[in-house]
């Protein structure tokens, strides 16, 4: 049993609110500066096997993929990707744009190829599935 | 740890009433405006709380061990229990080093508490993930327990006052 | 001054709604597979959930090496070059055959797996897009007849060997297209059950199953893509908040292709021998999971009556649905999402308290009841 508390706040209190405060404001920068490997990262794969891997955290630059017949150009940027060319016939690739979230993808159905994004920061919103 | 029926009683009523709260917060929309999983007001902590300035330590770590499985064990969900004992654990361990400290009102140990409590929560989630992606939520789970620990301060405080005279606070 | 702090207490308290928690998450796997034309992605979770995932990739390569068009010595593929001779199938073409047979009829034709010739007329087999001439479209639909399409059944149907013995009309040929991923769907689930899968998310392109659902309790969230903004990323009509079920969208923009100003899908009607134009842009059908014993095939009659009922227009597909409630024999009840050309977002009243409108998709919502 300890001697009752006091009641009213104190100037101690605030510290610890500041210290609380420190620790949540010290996590966020740690975070959001992307040193961790839950970034968001693009992962390339052929007939389902993955054959490459792309942090999007600090990314800029071009890769080139081969697969059968078909070679993509793929433009990777911080927090987004796309495909920049490809010698495919339909181009759906090429017309998908830019991905930037999460669950994202972009496919070249003739090549083979899925560009899918994983990680990066978790939205609340987002679909876990696109029907159509 | 041998407890008077009176102190059994109390204890048992503690018991319920943090059951009752846990309970009650979720019916609190505090998710919908701030949309982070495991966002919540935390109201039983005042049990906590007051048990153990009531009634010391021993009685307040039964307690809450008491809810946290009866609450899993109600809810139909034991895989919750991870969560719910390291959260309420870490909670009474920091309350019970800052309420040591006779500078601190009850509202400083609230909201350690409460931040404890996320912090456990986040452990918790870290071991059964395995991964690092829980820690994401954690800077905004703190400022939101700065919030929710005056809350709980507040409630803490107006019970106290309450039972001041009563010879509730004298064990 | 206690009573106000009493009274905001109590408003904090007594305020209703609903909270998330945050849960344990179970191990998951997910694999990317490119079949049937489409890109799938398999998400299972649980302990057995890589064998899970890996099991699904089998059923569906073992569909497609059975089942495809384009793979040459498919049951399907030999049957088509048999020029009316018998071919011996096995299970899975025999159950597709039966159910094809079944919903020709209970759509009146509008659902017809014959109608391939035509199909290919247009050039859609193969991707080299051309508009058949009246007089090509004219000879070639008298073979748009699933009566001529005749199954016998083996009498050794025990054993390992062929189910059936099939023979086509002369000059016929079939395509299982519009119904293998939905079939693929059904087989999943048992494969899914025998891995105690606690949850997974099956996308196969477009073909959606919702198996349990989110790892933190809340149903799955399937959001129809919105015909009118094909090329847009997160371009919604309504997201559907699914657990245990099946969904399935046909819609004309997902494969056309235009000519002389014109636009021309895939989805042909096989009464005209052209493409659906029925005032529909999108079909979508939502059935619960089966028993999953192998009887029902809800996820098959998804994917059939989505392309069904897009050919059939609005009204006939509502008339459909209302006959289907309560006179289907199959026990198989479905909820229908329809997305108009006049801008409208048509949802059966059993579909309505898990469907969201996109609110930025500029469509009206209406619900349709019995």
């Amino acid at each position: 049993m300890r001697p009752s508390p006091k009641l009213h706040p104190t100037a101690w209190d605030a510290l610890v609110v500041l210290c609380v405060a420190a620790l949540a404001i010290a996590l966020a920068l740690f975070q959001w500066r992307g040193g961790t490997s839950q970034g968001l990262t693009a992962v390339v794969s052929v007939d389902g096997t993955e054959i490459d891997r792309v942090s999007l955290e600090d990314a800029a630059g071009e890769k080139t993929y081969q697969a059968g017949a078909y070679t993509l150009t793929v433009e990777y940027a911080a927090g987004s990707t796309r495909v920049r060319t490809s010698n495919c016939p339909t181009q759906d690739c090429v017309h998908t744009g830019v991905v930037s979230r999460g669950g994202q993808s972009i496919v070249c159905l003739p090549a083979r190829i899925v560009i899918r994004l994983e990680g990066g920061a978790p939205d609340p919103d987002a679909v876990d599935a696109v029907l159509g | 740890m041998k407890l008077t029926t009176k102190q059994l009683t109390l204890c048992a009523l503690l018991t319920a009433m943090a059951l009752a709260l846990s309970y009650l917060e979720n019916l609190f929309p505090l998710s919908l405006a701030i949309p982070v999983p495991g966002v919540k007001l935390g109201l039983a902590n005042i049990v906590t709380v007051f048990a153990l300035y009531a009634l010391g330590l021993g009685e307040a770590l039964l307690i809450l061990l008491a809810r946290c499985f009866l609450g899993a064990l109600f809810a139909g969900n034991m895989n919750a229990l991870v969560f719910s004992l390291l959260g309420a654990l870490s909670a009474l361990g920091t309350m019970v080093l800052l309420s040591r400290r006779r500078a601190l009102s009850i509202y400083g140990v609230s909201v350690g508490g409460a931040a404890a409590h996320n912090c456990g929560q986040i452990a918790a989630a870290l071991l059964t993930l395995g991964s690092t992606a829980p820690l994401y939520y954690l800077p905004v789970l703190l400022a939101v327990s700065l919030l929710t620990g005056g809350l709980t301060g507040l409630a803490s405080a107006c019970l106290f006052r309450g039972l001041r005279h009563t010879d509730l606070m004298k064990g | 001054m206690k009573r106000l702090t009493a009274y905001v207490l109590l408003t904090v308290l007594f305020l209703s709604g609903c909270g998330a928690q945050m849960s344990p998450d179970e191990a998951q796997e997910s694999i990317q597979v490119i079949a049937m034309d489409t890109a799938m992605l398999i998400t299972t979770y649980g302990e057995r959930s890589p064998a899970a995932a890996y099991a699904c990739e089998d059923v569906i390569r073992d569909l497609e090496a059975k089942l495809s068009r384009t793979v040459e010595d498919s049951e399907v593929s030999r049957l088509n070059a048999a020029g009316g001779g018998a071919v011996e199938i096995g299970w899975d073409a025999y159950s597709l055959l039966e159910r094809a047979a079944a919903y020709s009829s209970s759509t009146g034709g509008a659902f017809d797996i014959t109608v391939a010739p035509v199909v290919s007329a247009w050039g859609f087999t193969e991707d080299s897009f051309r508009v058949p001439s009246q007089a090509e479209l004219d000879r070639l639909l008298p073979l748009v007849d699933s009566s001529q399409v005749s199954v016998t059944p083996s009498l050794d149907s025990n054993g390992d060997g062929p189910k059936a013995t099939v023979t086509l009309g002369p000059g016929q040929a079939i395509d299982l297209g519009g119904l293998a991923k939905g079939y693929a769907a059904d087989k999943i689930v048992v494969v899914l059950r025998e891995h105690d899968v606690p949850r997974a998310n099956i996308n196969l392109g477009g073909n959606v199953l919702a198996y349990g659902g989110r790892p933190d309790g809340t149903p799955w969230r399937v959001a129809i893509q919105d015909p009118a903004r094909v090329g847009e990323q997160d371009a919604f009509a309504g997201v559907l908040a699914l657990t245990d079920s099946f969904a399935v969208t046909s819609g004309g923009y997902q494969r056309y292709f235009e000519q002389d100003g014109k636009t021309y899908h895939h989805i042909i009607d096989p009464a005209t021998g052209y493409p659906a134009d029925s005032g529909l842009t999108s079909v979508t059908v939502v059935a619960a999971l089966g028993e999953g014993d192998g009887s029902g095939f809800p996820g098959t009659m998804c994917d059939a009556y989505s392309t069904a009922l897009f050919i059939m227009g609005e009204e006939r597909a509502l008339a459909f649905w209302r006959d289907e409630m309560m006179w289907g024999e199959e026990g198989c009840p479905f909820d229908l999402v329809l997305v108009t050309e006049d801008g409208r977002v048509v949802v059966t009243e059993g579909l309505a308290d898990r469907f969201t409108l996109e609110e930025s998709s500029g469509y009206t919502l209406e619900v349709v009841s019995p």
